[in-house]
């Protein structure tokens, strides 16, 4: 097995409220390998974005924190490190790129300096060999011209080139890890693939691992070697992306799979999409979170939360449909747990 | 940008002659017209009939208000009707000496206000912060006459250290360090209006930034909490402010009558209410005339300064690193 | 291994199902409407809640002042003037013309908290009406609005309140009038916006392919949506009010006697702060109460209305509930 590169263990995120706190993530436990793209998929609101911010430990600036958990970074704890330590990781070895690509980029800076900034933090290169890097960036994330397009302000730029330039930014230290929040979403559908190709291009390039988070299961099939699914901040199944696709067991991944048009024979049918809304995470129901969704709910579904069962070598879900399937021999009963590999 | 540009001086144009119209208008509204306005009572009919002649207000009233804007256009802003006095003789004093106690009070508030602000933004319900509240909310409930008063009361009357009224003392007339000394309590009551707001619009400007995803971008890229600050959130936090004391330039102009009134400054506004008292109709017209073009130059400079401040309204840009 | 997997999934999956394999969530408890969540964040607000309190003292002793006080506000008596506080029945003592200051004080809340809320609810009515006068129309009729808030914007207010009340006379209904007419800028801009605002969505372009009429959803819509910023536009103009009726009448352009007010009576102390400083001090708090308990109750709705969370838990409360999260072990 490849070497590890991220491994997150029981991560617990909570954001403070009037009442107390509000669980977002609640125990997850993700492994990223070296030069592997995990897609982290779910509704919005699942807990995915909370999860890429605690890695990054933005977390804190957006009002929640860490409560419980690891996160490490090459066997390095990031959940307890200063923010200070932290700022010579962030956009060093992890970067990040996020959503909407306008809005990332700082309005009032040229493009070119936004990309040298970060090479002028991390690398302590001057001023001139900073920007003549960028410029190189640009070229390299597929940016025509990019000499004179280093001399622009985002709001000059269409929604795709902001985000080859965001690409730019993350990639610019060459990070082991990159995380893209929904990298594609707010762009034109034949731009989104075009995004996604580079990304992909890059990785081989440079070799680094990917967490990919995304609601669409089908950029999920083209680019992921692994897939963890997300629900109400909770990581209901994980596996190869041969497994989820081919062998899926959580009630709510065959949902997901059911919803991407012309999947499994339901071409010509009219679209299928999950009923109901995700649970406030401020009132999950009790026991399994989505029993009062989910088609094959039994009694115990709404008594106990199941824990990772696992059914394959890369494969565990949070499900009491496998209860009796769980190749560790124990049924890992509610509340605690969630390490099904301990 | 000179397209812009154009338009916009235009449309300046545009809410002065608006503005001149109104101010016209309201004198002409009045029961009685200008002439039984001005009248003192007792004043034969026809003394009045020839005073209304001398001073032009016999003729039709759109006559009247072609022949005031072009003298008002060529500087010549009219005779009082008590003393015949020039207007321009009673009035640019009086201007000078508010522009003195305005300048001084609002580049005090600015100089405390902004940094302040910004700090309050970064440690939000902070202590300072909480302060900053306090204060903006006395600022806005309070009336600032009656600060004026208090501050008279304690420091004048009661213990003595500050003059209780006027711009100089008597023997001291144009000494710079006498004016300076009038100044301290006249101008704590304005800082203290203007800290009210602009603190808060500080903050509230930076804060909105902070929210910003560039700024959550900055953070990624792993750029130190400090240079968030001052480098990637301040620039943009700053276009709105700049907007918005472009727009509060009419109370900064205003707002200084009744100060003027309790400590007795010999300003525009308090010239204003003197003038108002006694009806002098040509001197409320050129006030507010003058006003007027303050504040829509003002407000003209804001919005032209905000396009170049701010690339993404910057047309035809250049380019180039930014710093 | 993975024939195992095999063997689970189609009773996962359900074998065909034409039906959506996902149940419906069903129906939670109705949400409580926005009034009324409004309502509550408002009364769990401690400043909102001080803010009315303080506003409803005023409001309950300026009605009942004549059964507070037996004495006449404007009855000169000469033979009691300038008498300390607490002399016989005078609570506050008198003025220079012994004239009770307490019974003075009570009328002067009248006034002020009369002219506070017409104003306010004369210019919401103007703003609504332009703003959405303004917003319907389009074209050259929002240009001319649009001119006329510059200019009214433009000219210092209280110089045109000065002007008005120094060529008109000062009669309280003119003050009221002038008033109005001097504030009710924010609340047209407010309705033109919303209105805009609405005017784009795609409910409204929906409503209208089924023929239903686009104006009256628009009013409808835009009485809903516009009614809490302007509630608080409202009450923060009711504050601003009655600090410009005080600093019109402290300028003598305002209340005359007999009448009074506070700022009037603040005027009259100037004269006589040798004498009795603390004449000063009474009419500019109950000034100053007044402003503060109306901004606080404005703050407040805002404050309310608004979804997003504004709280922030200091470091020191986070900390303790993560002790205390990892102590109860779940």
């Amino acid at each position: 097995m490849a070497e590890k590169l991220l491994e997150i263990r029981n991560l617990t995120t909570a954001f403070m409220s009037e009442n107390g706190f509000v669980k977002a993530t609640d125990r997850i436990s993700l492994n990223i390998e070296k030069g592997q793209t995990l897609c982290l998929v779910g509704e919005s609101g699942s807990g995915k974005s909370v999860t890429s911010l605690s890695i990054m430990r933005l977390i804190d600036y957006a009002g929640g924190s860490i409560l419980e958990g690891n996160i490490r970074f090459n066997g390095d704890d990031l959940a307890t490190k200063e923010q200070d330590q932290m700022r010579s990781i962030r956009g060093n070895k992890i970067a990040m790129i996020f959503q909407d690509p306008m809005s990332a980029l700082n309005p009032v800076f040229t493009v070119g300096e936004q990309i040298a900034e970060s090479l002028r933090l991390h690398q302590n290169k001057s001023h001139s060999e900073a920007w003549k890097e960028a410029i190189e960036l640009l070229r390299l994330v597929g940016i025509p011209a990019p000499e004179m397009r280093a001399k622009q302000y985002p709001h000059e730029l269409s929604g795709g080139m902001c985000q080859r330039v965001v690409i730019a930014v993350a990639l610019a230290c060459k990070p082991e890890l990159l995380i893209a929040d929904e990298p594609t979403t707010a762009l034109d559908v034949t731009v989104q693939a075009q995004i996604l190709e580079l990304l992909m291009k890059l990785k081989e390039e440079l070799g680094m691992a990917i967490l990919l988070i995304t609601h669409d299961m089908g950029v999920a099939a083209e680019v992921a070697d692994h897939i963890a699914v997300m629900y109400a901040g909770s990581i209901v199944e994980q596996g190869t992306v041969e497994e989820i696709f081919s062998n899926p067991s959580h009630p709510y991944t065959v949902g997901l799979l059911q919803s991407i048009p012309g999947f499994e024979g339901k071409r010509g049918n009219e679209l299928y999409t999950i009923k109901g809304t995700i649970p406030g995470l401020g009132n999950l129901p009790k026991g399994c979170r989505f029993n009062p969704r989910c088609p094959h709910v039994m009694d115990k579904c709404r008594q106990v939360e199941p824990g990772d069962i696992q059914i394959g070598a890369e494969h565990s879900t949070k499900c009491w449909l496998y209860e009796d399937k769980d190749r560790n021999g124990v049924s890992v009963s509610g509340g605690i747990g969630g390490n099904a590999n301990g | 940008m000179t397209e812009y540009f154009i338009r916009r001086l235009l449309q300046s144009i545009l809410v002065l002659f608006l503005i001149s119209l109104v101010a016209f208008g309201l004198i002409h509204a009045a029961p009685g017209g200008p002439t039984q306005m001005m009248m003192a009572p007792g004043v034969s009919p026809e003394t009045a009939k020839i005073q209304a002649h001398n001073l032009g207000l016999d003729k039709p009233v759109p006559t009247q208000y072609v022949i005031w804007l072009t003298n008002m256009l060529k500087g010549d802003l009219g005779h009082t009707f008590k003393n015949n006095l020039p207007v321009g003789e009673v009035l640019w004093p009086t201007v000078g000496n508010t522009i003195k106690l305005m300048a001084f009070a609002w580049f005090i508030a600015l100089l405390i206000a902004i940094p302040w602000g910004i700090y309050n933004s970064t440690k939000v319900y902070g202590i300072s912060d909480q302060t900053a509240n306090f204060v903006s909310y006395i600022g806005f409930a309070m009336p600032a006459f009656w600060f004026g008063i208090i501050l008279q009361e304690l420091f004048s009357l009661k213990l003595d250290w500050l003059p209780l009224s006027d711009m100089y003392d008597m023997d001291k007339q144009g000494n710079f360090g006498n004016l300076l000394y009038h100044l301290i309590l006249p101008c704590s009551v304005l800082v203290l209006g203007f800290l009210a707001s602009y603190s808060k619009y500080a903050r509230s400007s930076m804060l909105e930034v902070l929210e910003q995803d560039y700024i959550r971008t900055a953070r990624a890229k792993g750029v130190p909490e400090r240079k968030v600050i001052f480098r990637h959130a301040l620039r943009n936090a700053l276009i709105p402010i700049i907007t918005i004391i472009g727009l509060d330039l009419p109370i900064l102009v205003g707002g200084a009558t009744l100060t003027e009134s309790v400590f007795n400054w010999p300003g525009m506004g308090r010239l204003f209410v003197e003038m108002a008292r006694s009806r002098e109709y040509s001197v409320l017209m050129a006030i507010t005339l003058i006003t007027a073009v303050v504040v829509v130059a003002g407000n003209f400079i804001a919005d032209i300064l905000y396009k170049i401040v701010d690339p993404r309204v910057k047309l035809g840009s250049k380019g180039g690193k930014s710093a | 291994m993975s024939d195992m997997n095999i063997e689970t999934a189609p009773n996962v999956q359900a074998s065909e199902h034409t039906e959506p394999a996902i149940a419906p969530l069903p129906p939670s408890k109705k949400p409580p409407g926005p009034w009324m969540t409004v309502v509550k964040k408002f009364f769990r607000n401690p400043y909102a809640v001080t803010g009315l309190i303080v506003l409803l003292f005023f409001v309950v002793i300026s009605v009942l002042a004549n059964v507070i006080t037996p004495y006449d506000p404007a009855k000169i008596d000469l033979m009691n003037a300038n008498l300390k506080p607490g002399t016989g029945d005078h609570l506050l003592g008198t003025d220079e013309l012994g004239r009770d200051i307490f019974s003075r004080l009570l009328h002067s809340g009248q006034i002020s908290l009369t002219v506070g809320f017409s104003v306010a609810a004369i210019s919401v009515i103007i703003g609504t009406l332009v703003g959405a006068i303004s917003g319907f129309f389009g074209g050259w009729i929002d240009t001319i609005f649009m001119r006329l808030i510059d200019v009214m914007n433009s000219i210092p207010t209280l110089f045109l309140n000065i002007l008005v009340m120094a060529i008109f006379g000062t009669k309280i209904h003119y003050m009221i009038m002038i008033l109005a007419f001097t504030s009710w800028m924010g609340v047209a801009r407010l309705v033109r916006g919303t209105y805009l605002q609405l005017r784009e969505m795609q409910y409204v372009e929906a409503a209208r392919a089924i023929g239903v009429s686009r104006t009256g959803i628009i009013f409808r819509h835009l009485l809903r949506n516009a009614s809490f910023p302007i509630i608080v536009n409202a009450t923060l103009m009711v504050g601003g009010a009655i600090l410009s009726e005080s600093g019109l009448s402290y300028l003598g352009l305002g209340i005359q006697a007999p009448a009074t007010s506070w700022g009037l009576m603040l005027s009259n102390s100037q004269e006589f702060m040798l004498i009795d400083p603390l004449q000063a001090i009474y009419p500019g708090v109950c000034i100053l109460a007044v402003v503060l308990a109306v901004n606080f109750i404005g703050d407040g709705i805002r404050d309310a209305m608004d979804p997003r969370q504004k709280k922030k838990i200091s470091r020191r409360r986070l900390d303790k509930w993560r002790k205390n999260y990892s102590k109860s072990g779940i």
